[in-house]
């Protein structure tokens, strides 16, 4: 049972992405991100990361997916636009593509990846981040900080109407 | 984790605190500040530098160690590539203070952006775990879009923001992407213990070669190596003159850094302070890296042969000394990275001189095209003096530290044997190659006929002042002992 709604998520998330990629219409690919971000969420569940698919929830379709929505309402006419992904040097970039993929199967399949030792119960995973967080990655979690206050800092004046 | 211990750490890491404590003092004084007086920042901005490089100066002689878990490290090869972009970035808000660019418009954030973007370099280069390399590889990332783009108004300097960020979030992905492979296939992310589980030898040669281009992607990004490089002239030519003097230099002295750290200690046995280190088996990375220096000077050097525009030329002049300083990689021991610490200290001090000759230009008259400096040798002797060091010392041309800089490079190629004497020979070919674009500008200067234009404005006296600093180090630096070159060999020390 669990092998199956394994398979139909990661169809999901396949199907979805793919449309999001090929559509011409813009509408369209935004509302199917949100089927490849609830996918990807799906995925998460299946690896006991409990704290990841809700988060992936609430920023990515809560937060940046409604920002995309709104971006798209409200510009004039971009409903019309068409969107071309017409590209050049097809046959190229379908080789240099191809062989990367082939190489990246290939190895993938190949390599012995370690495996966790315990797949069995489930445990919660937001007390351990928590105390990963304000332990060992305290210091990144400040960084972050400051990264986000330059950001902010940036968007507000690139966004400010005077010079 | 116990809290005592990182709270131990807060003492090997004053000269960050301070930066952002300046950080936050110039983001109050901003506040306060009109337009018209909003450069008053970048006085702040210098002074914060200056105590930061001071709390630097007080951090000599602790051995090598790790903070924060490990986190980042404190060693002498992280403080020197610190003291290269704090350096370079106080020059760099120097020709911020009275550039024609950045006339009437606030200036306050700019240079906020700038210190936020030196910290996260202070970071970058110390940085010894897959997070926090990512995390400050970021922060540097976005904090260089936006400077990139802050002259709204005009179109070239939006188009340089959003190749910037195209380009940067492609290749950041991939490298992420190669991240997540290595963390997958080792489960840790601190760079040493990766070492130690590759040692094993369980992981397969292919999927190593594979991680490693991955991983290029993003680090040949921050260092414009060629094929990763199509950034550079748009994003050089838009954005804010000093700011590309700025990226040119310290972010790519960072990048290195980096690249350089995790190289020689994720991917390599043994200890990187010991002459007995090697590649890792199955791995020949010093290969790749040595194809990759060869094409990347090669296609910089080709590159600029036809550029008009100032800007542009430096910039791939840029990308070409790139190529330069990936040599001293190849060889990556302890001659090879002293070689490339020496010429990333000689490299900021000539590129931040050459374009700050070019921001005075476009000051005075207006123009960044190479043609219309005809006759500019006689017409501003001083500048024309300044900028022959300048193309001199980026030819590698003696009497001048670039000479030397690049001696260092080949001395240790050549040192290391017979294996590379093909790279040693591409990059003597090369700088056969760069003599030729540089000394075009030399001709416009000196031999060309003009009708002279009018001066626009006068050069103001700090300018002049700034104009000597980093012409006389570039002239006699490297005499008296060449304390430079000692310091260098010195700071080849890693947190291992």
């Amino acid at each position: 049972m669990g092998e199956v709604i394994f398979w139909v998520i990661w169809a999901l998330v396949a199907v979805s992405a793919m449309v999001v990629a090929f559509s011409k219409n813009l509408v369209y690919s935004v509302f199917s991100l949100l089927a490849t971000f609830i996918g990807v969420a799906g995925i998460y569940i299946f690896l006991n990361a409990d704290f990841l698919a809700v988060t992936q929830i609430v920023i990515y379709v809560g937060g940046i997916l409604v920002l995309l929505v709104f971006g798209i309402m409200l510009t004039n006419r971009i409903v019309v636009a068409k969107i071309t992904q017409s590209s050049l040097q097809r046959t190229t970039g379908l080789v240099v593509v191809g062989a990367i993929f082939l190489v990246l199967v290939l190895t993938l399949l190949n390599q012995t990846w370690p495996l966790a030792t315990s797949a069995a119960e489930f445990d919660s995973t937001v007390n351990n981040i928590g105390e990963l967080l304000f332990g060992d990655y305290l210091i990144l979690f400040e960084v972050a900080s400051v990264l986000l206050l330059g950001a902010l800092i940036g968007a507000a004046t690139l966004a400010r109407k005077e010079l | 984790m116990d809290l005592t211990q990182l709270a131990l750490s807060l003492k090997y890491f004053i000269p960050e605190m301070v930066l952002t404590g300046f950080i936050v003092v110039a983001i109050l004084y901003d506040l306060f500040l009109k337009p018209e007086t909003s450069h008053r920042v970048g006085f702040v901005a210098i002074a914060g530098l200056v105590v930061t490089l001071g709390m630097l100066y007080q951090q000599q002689g602790i051995p090598a160690t790790g903070i924060f878990a490990n986190m980042f490290a404190l060693d002498g090869f992280a403080t020197f590539f610190k003291w290269v972009v704090a350096i370079g970035a106080a020059l760099a808000i120097w020709m911020s203070l009275d550039t024609k660019e950045l006339e009437n418009r606030r200036v306050g954030e700019y240079h906020i952006l700038i210190l936020i973007l030196v910290l996260g370099m202070f970071l970058l280069v110390s940085a010894t775990h897959i997070i926090s390399i990512y995390l400050s590889l970021e922060m540097v990332s976005i904090m260089s879009y936006l400077l990139a783009g802050y002259l709204k108004e005009n179109s070239r300097s939006n188009e340089a923001s959003v190749k910037y960020v195209i380009y940067g979030a492609f290749s950041s992905g991939i490298m992420l992407y190669g991240l997540s492979l290595l963390y997958g296939l080792t489960g840790t992310g601190y760079i040493s213990e990766i070492q130690a589980q590759l040692v094993l030898g369980q992981v397969s040669p292919v999927m190593l070669v594979l991680v490693t281009v991955l991983l290029l992607a993003g680090f040949g990004y921050k260092i414009s190596a060629v094929p990763f490089h199509f950034w550079t002239p748009d994003v050089y030519e838009g954005a804010p003159t000093p700011i590309t003097a700025f990226l040119s230099v310290a972010p790519k002295a960072a990048g290195f850094a980096v690249l350089i750290r995790f190289f020689n200690v994720a991917l390599s046995q043994g200890d990187p302070n010991t002459p007995s280190w090697l590649a890792l088996p199955g791995l020949d990375w010093p290969m790749i890296i040595a194809v990759l220096s060869a094409i990347t000077m090669t296609v910089g050097n080709v590159l600029a042969i036809q550029q008009n525009n100032i800007k542009r030329l430096l910039a791939y002049s840029s990308i070409a000394h790139a190529g330069y300083m990936l040599m001293g990689v190849v060889v990556a021991d302890q001659t090879g990275i002293a070689a490339i610490l020496y010429y990333a200290g000689v490299y900021m001090l000539m590129n931040l001189g050459a374009f700050f000759v070019a921001i005075q230009i476009k000051n005075i008259y207006n123009t960044e095209t190479i043609a219309d400096y005809a006759g500019l040798g006689f017409k501003a002797p001083w500048i024309g003096i300044a900028m022959a060091v300048f193309l001199f010392a980026l030819t590698g041309l003696p009497p001048t530290a670039g000479f030397v800089a690049k001696f260092y490079l080949f001395r240790a190629l050549v040192q290391f044997g017979d294996g590379f004497l093909w790279l040693a020979m591409f990059g003597l070919l090369n700088g056969v190659v760069s003599l030729f674009y540089y000394m075009r500008i030399l001709k416009a200067m000196y031999f060309d006929k003009m009708e002279i234009p009018e001066k626009l404005t006068a050069v103001p006296l700090h300018f002049n002042v700034l104009m000597f600093i980093l012409v006389v180090p570039l002239l006699v630096g490297w005499m008296f002992g060449d304390p430079l070159s000692i310091w260098a060999a010195e700071a080849v020390q890693f947190f291992f």
